[in-house]
């Protein structure tokens, strides 16, 4: 490395030495029809030598001796190339350059091109996403497409992001788009057992893609039928060009940090403050109940910073290194990628190995076949639980446990060893009975639990083209993911106390598709029709087995094949799926200005009831290029409007995603009885079980202003969802024992999409690209199924702060009301159902005659509980885009993306618990808890134990806040070596930068960050933030290498 | 040409090979059974039995959190955890509507295995009594039936006012008595206390007319119900409706007029001569009924009952309950020579109950009941219904504490009236089944005050805390149940 910095240091500074000899060319720069083009620029190749271009398009240029090519440019224009020679005079017409409509969209069993395009798609390139700090694509997309949201759920690496396109679709299956890579719908979502989380969209190399389009409306996804209504998501991964090899190097190594962290009581405080909420409960105890400080090793008081502990400055590298090229006949593209990664949490690290080989031969004019393979391994490690992948509230939980544990303890006693009782933390000099859950140090030091994944993904495909007219193509294609879970908790303290425990798991996941397409596609005159006709099966098989182990012979096992007293099978699952396609799609376009297209596709899927299997999908749509009509040209909007299309789309598309594979089916599960076998009715099923269905109305423009300089869309889009499956749950006094799957409820999502292009500066030394897109949604649960009235859904099992109810979105919060705190006695207040003010005690000072819960005026009150809550705030937002800035000045290019949401609220449930009055530790928020009568605060009077007045015990409206956010999600400043010193130094091309990630927020979340998801791609329990680990906050440095 | 009709016909063919995998739409799985064949045979059928004993051991009912509840609502155990999963607001009685681990997951569960017995006893009308034959299928629904008393019987002592509170007059629980399999209408309001007393009673007439007297071996006659099982419940339902009567007729066919106490019908019930026999041996005549565990059928996290009492020192456990030093370990009449005191340890500067002592993953059998449950309801009713020191009442009492503690003998003189006997006997109770799981159901039963502990107050038997609050969810999904 260091060597090549050496070298280019002596590249830079031969730099100085060129530009010998000169001499002066002139001329004038015209568009087709002789008009001049004024500021175009003018350019000597490989040099900054250059001018820009008059008010009557002429130039004047003194070039070198040795200059060869010069480069003409103007926005809205194809770029040209032009050779000097011994000319002195350069008079040159500049073509329009449409090259935006010009380009190619994947639209499923094949391509369109963009002008042709009817139906709503996005397109984010490669670059846009390459060289970044994520372990998977499309953590990378946020603010990239009108209408795409991404939220990376917590701090933890490779965590699947919440994936939304055009809001949440679904309420009890997933909402997560389908992701097709390169013609194939792949495995996606979470595949670890363990608490290391493992994107299965982690195995692609980001390096390796080179598009990605996003499919949102009816007509561009209903080729995807039965799984098309979250939208569909395009990969294709790159490909090789004809001519000679090219290499390509990208490296980056990168720190993130953890931001945004709450500030927590020290021990001083924290001494003071329990001891005083002892006495306010009358339970203080100097021999048994109450909290002392202790000396550490040095002499001093122990005040221990826990985040310390558990947080760390992770660092990461990255490399990618590609060849490829190609003949007429053949071309390859063969990649290579190692990736390793640490989080902000200790020992939460990331590694991927990947491979990658794209091939294509051509035999004759007939037939050409092709191939692709890619494998990767994945190793995503952890040392325990983070508590940010749906289990909030696991006492072992890193996110949690450095905000809970008392600051007046250690994690070593003063000679050495761990500081541990039992499976606690030890309580060191206080008299009280538990001062933190685990030892986080014992567990970061002992424990594991990771996932390895190896995948691989590869196909082959032969296509044959009998006549000019007619194209065949067979795909097949396997998808074969094998996940390694592996867990070990030591005996020691903690999670594994007593005996510690091993477990193992091993999940296998097998998909073959094939695929069969038959195109045809002619022109007469103006008519210009295409058809294609396809078959399609997907089979997936899974398996998964392990073992727990508990009770270790040794303190030296650490893993299940070791020696232990206890095996217990673990982790065991077996099943498969089908899904069975025929579909069709019909193009017709008159004179590139009328656009027809119309899409069918008739799914068979194996999990739905046996009454149900099939549903037919379809979607139309049509798009007038209005610039081509006379009248437009006549009323002279053609020099305003470069190019302005009006488009429409309407169809209806389906669901399956997150069904379980024998959802339909009533089973009996077995177990064990003393010994003997047990038949327990496990499951009831539904027959009809049928699909989700989306019916989606869009409709919208794509324009072009000044010769395509400023470009725009604009859509207006409505997706109704009826027959969505809900569990629809039965009173617990029925006893049934699942949720029965049943296609009732509706929703809707409608909003407006404006997405705008433009280059408001193009000189020659400097150019601005600034790109705007912002999408409004609106999202209305409509109907439930007959007799439920609102679904409740759970945060990490132990509360219910979500709530879906007609009406409203999806996961609206659902909390308990308070009115502050009465200045008069320090009492929380809750309002209750019935509106009415209850004042709340933890503890009734004995012989008061007063009561925990009483009204106003003294009287005994019903218990204030979760029962009383109202549906509260929306967590749905409801506009979000982004602001992405290019500057190019010389040789420099500083990139800025702003994300921004806003409009939705977040529970906020670990302020909850940093007021918790038990022996957790406290936000220093508390310290303006009440003390004496007329103090008006926000914090009640502390009594030891009160898990009430704070929101612990049920969800309270005092912790929900705003989540409106703006980020600097990424900031990148870039330095292109001058194509004159590549030429010298042999190489095509090379890249520096540096860039920011989050490196700035504006918001008044009071959490770490108010984009995050402890239930992670839950629909029903979004917009949650309990003890999660927010995202980090880092830079990198990189450099990217052309051969 | 040629080449051309030959690609077309190629790829006709391929097109026409792709639509042959239909079976593949209607796959079977391999791990579960179908409802459809769930009675085809008697072992299918048995497994079901099975089953439903399955059912109220696991996810902490009979297995131990339905004992620690009642435990921990009464006064002997100290809370050191302050964790809800744990219990923290049963002990201090507070659990909500919506408490998770306590009032949401035990009203399900005991549900949960309601239905099941009702979905059974419709599958054997239905299928089932065909395939076994009559006799075992009366057999089978004995036990069936028996689980469901047993279910309705534990929802009774938490969710309901107790029977003297009005006669049995007071909201209940709702009675579910068909079985459900599919969507439906399942509103259903709380029958009346009594009426729920009524169907336990008819269930566990049934079943002691039509269980087995006993099975094969001690380790079935101990985890599943027989003839005398389901006598000894009615004692224990009595009792709680105090129907004292129907308790001393119910006992004394399986108590013997004097000591020895034992059954003389069906399995031989008696006392053990050592009560450590009890903790250590499952499966003396004197566990009338218990929940098994072994290492591959362990409890589960957080349901244990050595991980709640015992303290890490001791067995490994989570020291989640002391013994409260004012409780019941403090009674001066309770000897330290007392065989029972063995079962306290000192584990640092708190005391711990050690019934409990297997390790993780905590495989010690749940105590349902035990015989001398049996002596002591008994030798309550007795008293309480002849309001005099009977001398009987006075045997059994002396058969139970001379077992742990021979120098100590209840004489009538002891005794200034039958209500000072009667106190006496719920100390006996308070010493033998401690970490037993009756503590709670013996206060609210004759409507003692839950007591107070350090930094709780006392709930009186008017006050709302008295009972436990009805699930949120059950309130929300069923229109007609009232909550308390």
């Amino acid at each position: 490395m260091r060597k090549l910095v050496m070298l280019l240091l002596g590249i830079l500074m031969l730099g100085g030495q060129l530009l010998a000899q000169t001499r002066t060319v002139t001329g004038k720069i015209t568009d087709e029809n002789g008009n001049p083009i004024p500021n175009a620029t003018v350019l000597v190749k490989g040099t900054t030598a250059g001018t820009s271009t008059l008010e009557d398009g002429t130039f004047s240029l003194v070039i070198p001796a040795s200059a060869k090519t010069l480069v003409i440019s103007s926005v809205g224009m194809a770029t040209q190339e032009i050779s000097i020679g011994n000319r002195g005079l350069f008079n040159i017409s500049m073509t329009k350059d449409d090259k935006d409509l010009q380009e190619v969209v994947v639209v499923g069993y094949g391509t369109q091109r963009k002008r042709e395009l009817t139906g709503n798609v996005s397109t984010v390139k490669g670059a846009e996403i390459a060289n970044r700090p994520v372990q998977s694509f499309e953590q990378a997309l946020g603010g990239r497409a009108p209408g795409v949201q991404i939220t990376i759920p917590s701090g933890v690496l490779n965590s699947p992001p919440v994936f939304r396109v055009r809001g949440t679709n679904s309420l009890s299956l997933s909402s997560q788009p389908l992701i097709v890579i390169d013609g194939i719908a792949v495995y996606s979502g979470e595949t670890s057992s363990t608490a290391a989380a493992g994107n299965a969209l982690a195995s692609i190399n980001p390096n390796d893609i080179e598009t990605i389009d996003i499919a949102k409306d009816a007509a561009a996804t209903a080729i995807y039928g039965s799984r098309a209504a979250n939208g569909v998501v395009f990969i294709t991964t790159k490909k090789g060009k004809s001519g000679k090899a090219r290499v390509s190097l990208d490296s980056w190594a990168g720190w993130n940090k953890v931001q945004r962290l709450p500030e927590l009581l020290d021990a001083f405080q924290y001494t003071e403050y329990k001891n005083q909420s002892l006495a306010n409960a009358g339970t203080l105890n100097p021999v048994t109940n109450q909290f002392y400080l202790t000396d550490g090793p040095d002499g001093k008081p122990i005040n221990t910073n826990w985040y310390d502990y558990v947080y760390r400055t992770g660092f990461s590298h990255n490399n990618s290194l590609n060849v490829s090229g190609g003949n007429e006949s053949t071309k390859y593209y063969v990649s290579m990628g190692y990736s390793e990664q640490e989080g902000i949490i200790k020992r939460n690290d990331f590694k991927r190995i990947s491979a990658l080989a794209n091939l294509d031969h051509k035999v004759n004019k007939a037939i050409s076949l092709g191939a692709k393979m890619q494998y990767s391994n994945e190793k995503n490690l952890a040392a325990v639980s983070s508590g940010s992948l749906g289990d909030a509230f696991a006492t072992a939980g890193l996110g949690r446990v450095p905000m809970i544990t008392a600051p007046n303890i250690a994690p070593y006693n003063n000679d050495g060893t761990y500081n541990y009782s039992g499976a606690l933390i030890g309580v060191m000099n206080n008299k009280v009975g538990q001062a933190g859950f685990n030892n986080p140090v014992i567990q970061l030091d002992k424990n594991r639990t990771n996932a390895e994944n190896n995948r691989i993904l590869a196909n082959a495909y032969i296509q044959i083209k009998p006549i000019r007219q007619v194209t065949f193509r067979s795909q097949y294609s396997i998808d074969y993911l094998f996940v390694d879970n592996e867990i070990y908790y030591s005996p020691i303290s903690g999670e594994g106390f007593p005996g510690g425990s091993a477990t193992s798991i091993y999940n296998q996941n097998k998909r073959w598709t094939w695929t069969n397409t038959l195109q045809y596609d002619e022109t007469f005159g103006s008519h210009t029709f295409g058809l294609l006709a396809g078959t399609e099966q997907q089979k997936s098989n899974n398996k998964s087995y392990g073992l727990n182990r508990i009770n270790a012979s040794d303190p030296d096992f650490i893993n299940i094949q070791g020696g232990w007293a206890n095996p217990n099978a673990s982790g065991l699952g077996i099943g498969e799926n089908y899904l069975l396609s025929y579909f069709g799609r019909f193009t017709y376009n008159f004179d590139s200005k009328y656009y027809l297209t119309a899409n069918v596709r008739r799914d068979g899927a194996s999990q739905l009831g046996i009454n149900n299997k099939w549903g037919t999908f379809w979607g139309v749509s049509a798009g007038w290029e209005i610039t081509r009509e006379n009248f437009w040209e006549k009323a002279g909007l053609d020099n305003v409007f470069s190019s302005f299309k009006i488009r429409g789309s309407y169809g209806r598309v389906g669901n399956i995603d997150g069904l379980g594979q024998y959802a339909s089916l009533s089973t009996f599960g077995s177990g064990l009885y003393g010994g003997a076998g047990t038949l327990v009715f496990n499951q009831a099923g539904n027959p009809n079980l049928g699909w989700e269905s989306s019916t989606k109305l869009d409709l919208g423009f794509n324009f072009g202003i000044l010769n395509d300089r400023i470009n725009g869309e604009v859509a207006f889009y409505k997706n109704d969802v009826d027959d969505l499956i809900l569990g629809v749950p039965t009173p617990p006094s029925a006893g049934i024992p699942s949720n029965i799957p049943t296609n009732i409820g509706s929703m809707y999502n409608k909003g407006v999409e404006f997405s705008l292009n433009t280059t408001p500066i193009q000189k020659k030394d400097f150019t601005w690209n600034a790109n705007f897109n912002i999408a409004f949604n609106k999202n209305e649960v409509t109907s439930l199924a007959p007799g439920v009235n609102s679904i409740l859904a759970a945060t990490g099992g132990l509360e219910s702060p979500s709530i879906t109810v007609p009406g409203q979105p999806v996961g609206m919060l659902f909390v308990t009301q308070t009115a502050g705190v009465d200045p008069a006695t320090g009492r929380r207040i809750f309002i209750n159902k019935n509106g009415q003010q209850v004042f709340f005690q933890h503890v009734v000072p004995a012989g008061s005659g007063g009561f925990r819960f009483s009204y106003a005026d003294g009287t005994v009150a019903p218990t204030v509980s979760s029962a009383d809550a109202i549906v509260y705030k929306n967590t749905n937002p409801k506009y979000y885009g982004g602001f992405d800035n290019t500057f190019r000045y010389k040789n420099f290019e500083l990139n800025t993306l702003f994300t921004f949401q806003g409009g939705n609220y977040l529970y906020w449930g670990t302020y909850a618990g940093l007021r918790d009055q038990r022996f957790w530790n406290n936000s220093t928020d508390v310290l303006r808890a009440w003390t004496k009568a007329g103090d008006v605060t926000d914090m009640p009077k502390s009594y030891f134990g009160d898990n009430v007045s704070n929101g612990s015990s049920f969800p309270l409206d005092i912790n929900v806040f705003k989540g409106d956010f703006i980020k600097l999600r990424t900031m990148t400043l870039a330095y292109n070596l001058p194509t004159s010193l590549t030429e010298r130094a042999k190489i095509n091309s090379m890249r520096f930068y540096v860039a920011g990630n989050n490196l700035w927020i504006i918001t008044d979340y009071p959490g770490p960050d108010p984009e995050v998801s402890s239930n992670l791609t839950g629909n029903l329990n979004q917009g949650i933030d309990r003890n999660t680990v927010g995202n980090a906050r880092g830079i990198t440095v990189g450099i990217n290498v052309g051969f | 040409m040629k080449r051309r009709i030959l690609y077309m016909a190629v790829a006709a063919g391929v097109l026409q090979l792709t639509a042959c995998k239909k079976e593949d739409l209607e796959p079977v799985p391999t791990n579960v059974i179908s409802e459809l064949s769930a009675f085809d045979t008697e072992l299918r059928i048995r497994g079901q039995v099975n089953g439903l004993y399955a059912t109220i051991k696991n996810a902490g009912m009979y297995g131990g959190r339905y004992q620690i509840f009642n435990d921990i609502r009464g006064g002997d155990f100290q809370n050191d955890r302050t964790n809800v999963v744990t219990g923290f607001d049963v002990w201090n009685y507070t659990p909500s509507n919506s408490s998770g681990n306590s009032v949401q997951a035990l009203w399900n569960r005991a549900y949960y295995a309601i239905n099941l017995v009702n979905v059974f006893l419709e599958g054997m009308e239905n299928k089932g009594t065909a395939v076994v034959g009559d006799a075992i299928s009366k057999n089978l629904q004995g036990e069936a039936r028996f689980v469901r008393a047993l279910s309705y019987y534990a929802m009774l002592q938490l969710y309901a006012r107790p029977y003297w509170d009005g006669n049995g007059s007071k909201p209940g629980l709702p009675l579910r008595l068909t079985a459900n399999t599919g969507s439906g209408n399942y509103d259903l309001a709380r029958s009346t206390v009594a009426e729920v007393y009524a169907q336990i009673l008819e269930d566990l007439n049934y079943a002691e007319q039509n269980l087995p007297e006993a099975y094969s071996k001690p380790e079935l006659n101990t985890t599943r119900a027989h003839k005398n099982t389901a006598i000894a419940f009615k004692t224990r339902v009595y009792l709680s409706m105090q129907k004292y009567g129907e308790v001393i007729t119910e006992a004394n066919k399986i108590v013997s007029a004097d000591a020895p106490f034992k059954a003389s019908t069906g399995i031989a019930h008696q006392l053990q001569a050592n009560y450590a026999t009890l903790f250590s041996n499952y499966t003396t005549t004197e566990s009338i009924l218990s929940m098994p565990f072994s290492d591959v059928e362990a409890p589960g996290t957080q349901n244990q009952l050595g991980y709640y009492y015992g303290s890490s020192a001791m067995n490994g456990g989570n020291g989640e309950y002391s013994l409260l030093s004012t409780g019941i370990i403090a009674n001066t009449g309770w000897k330290e020579t007392d065989a029972r005191r063995a079962f306290i340890v000192t584990s640092g500067s708190k005391k711990y109950l050690n019934k409990y002592p297997r390790p993780t993953p905590f495989t010690d059998w749940a105590p349902v009941m035990r015989y001398s449950e049996v002596l002591l309801n008994l030798a309550e009713a007795i008293t309480r219904s002849t309001n005099t020191v009977d001398a009987r009442a006075l045997a059994l009492l002396n058969a139970v504490r001379q077992r742990s503690d021979a120098t100590t003998t209840f004489t009538a003189g002891d005794f200034a009236d039958a209500a000072a006997l009667a106190d006496a006997i719920l100390t006996e109770r308070r010493i033998e089944f401690l970490g037993e799981g009756l503590a709670g159901a013996d206060l609210t039963r004759l409507g003692l005050p839950l007591p107070a502990k350090p930094g709780v107050t006392a709930i009186q038997p008017t006050q709302q805390e008295y009972i436990w609050p009805i699930s949120s969810t059950e309130l929300l999904l069923n229109k007609l149940c009232e909550d308390n």
